[in-house]
């Protein structure tokens, strides 16, 4: 009798014991489980945050560089613009002294203006050379008109030298044809020239008139800082 | 006692499930991890895609009205170059005419310095 019952206590013990592996081994593995679900959520939102940093910071690099392209393109087509427009101006300047070129020889038709013009160019060339003997070269249409003006010439170099006298040949060589008006004058022969031609009066005053002439044409400039 | 060993076996089988329940669990933890790496691999991806599609449309607005911009300063331009000639049409006479008659005027003038009396003629 008494192993019956020792029998059935055993076998409830067994029992208990084999639910309490069982219950133990389930708790284990539900630790397991969430423990895996939260490492799975860290290592997942970890990767993805890394990664997603230098996607940014790869596309914000990327749109740098586009912004500074599309500034550089468009700095490129304003210059071009820029040149466009100081091409077109230095060429008007251009134009204007070629139109005064043109018209140079114009007042070599009318002998009441241009007497005193040959006079006053001759006279300063006797200015520069302070010479006593001195040798006119003009053009062969300008012949009698020159000869006509000399002696008021020479008057008028002595007053201004107080007394200093000088001797004018004319040469029998004469400026070309394509030389609109003027003269040259040499002395010491030919070892000093100087070139008084309508020309080259052109050449340097356009030279250095050419602020005016900008001014004169397109209005004072509002950008510049310095006008000397 | 064959109870007992009954008994014992049916521990030791307890523990053997258990046991084996256990390892079961592990490896699927295992296996939880590695699919971190895959699906953090194609979020990644996903975002990439995204931004690099975001990047695409900026960038091809940006540059892509380079013709329109090119035409705007062209116009613009082509105003100025116009009123400059409008400018130039109205002063040019009064230049070429100052011009013509500063190359006309001549004023003979000495040397501020020459001493004629020194020059001995």
């Amino acid at each position: 009798m008494g192993s019956k019952v020792e029998a059935v206590d055993v076998n409830k013990q067994i029992k208990h014991m084999m639910a309490f592996i069982e219950q133990e081994a389930n708790e284990k593995v539900e630790e397991i489980d969430a423990k895996a679900e939260e490492e799975f959520n860290i290592e997942k939102g970890r990767l993805v945050h890394q990664q997603r940093i230098k996607i940014q910071e790869y596309y914000d690099k990327r749109l740098k560089q586009v912004n500074l392209q599309k500034k550089i393109q468009n700095s490129n087509l304003q210059n071009q613009a820029r040149l466009k427009v100081l091409k077109a101006r230095e060429d008007h300047v251009y134009g204007v002294v070629e139109e005064a070129r043109r018209r140079l020889g114009q007042i070599t038709s009318d002998p009441q203006r241009y007497g005193p013009v040959l006079q006053a160019l001759i006279v300063q060339g006797l200015f520069q050379l302070l010479e006593p003997v001195v040798t006119v070269r003009c053009r062969q249409a300008d012949l009698s008109l020159v000869q006509s003006i000399l002696d008021s010439a020479v008057r008028q170099y002595k007053e201004a030298t107080k007394g200093m006298n000088v001797q004018i040949k004319i040469d029998d060589t004469f400026l070309p044809a394509n030389v609109c008006g003027g003269v040259e004058m040499h002395t010491k022969g030919n070892r000093i020239k100087i070139v008084n031609t309508l020309e080259s009066r052109l050449d340097l005053l356009a030279g250095q008139m050419l602020p005016e002439i900008r001014t004169s044409l397109f209005g004072r400039n509002m950008n510049r800082k310095f006008d000397d | 006692m064959a109870q007992n060993n009954q008994g014992i076996q049916h521990l030791l089988q307890a523990e053997k499930k258990a046991s084996e329940k256990v390892a079961e669990a592990r490896k699927r933890k295992q296996r939880r991890l590695k699919q971190a790496k895959e699906e953090a691999q194609a979020e990644i991806e996903r975002i990439h895609k995204e931004k690099d599609a975001n990047f695409r449309a900026v960038e091809s607005a940006t540059l892509g009205d380079k013709d329109k911009m090119a035409a705007q300063i062209d116009l613009e331009t082509r105003r100025k170059l116009h009123e400059m000639d409008i400018l130039v049409g109205n002063n040019k006479e009064g230049v070429v005419q100052q011009l013509l008659s500063l190359v006309y005027n001549i004023k003979p003038e000495m040397h501020p310095n020459a001493r004629p009396e020194k020059l001995g003629a």
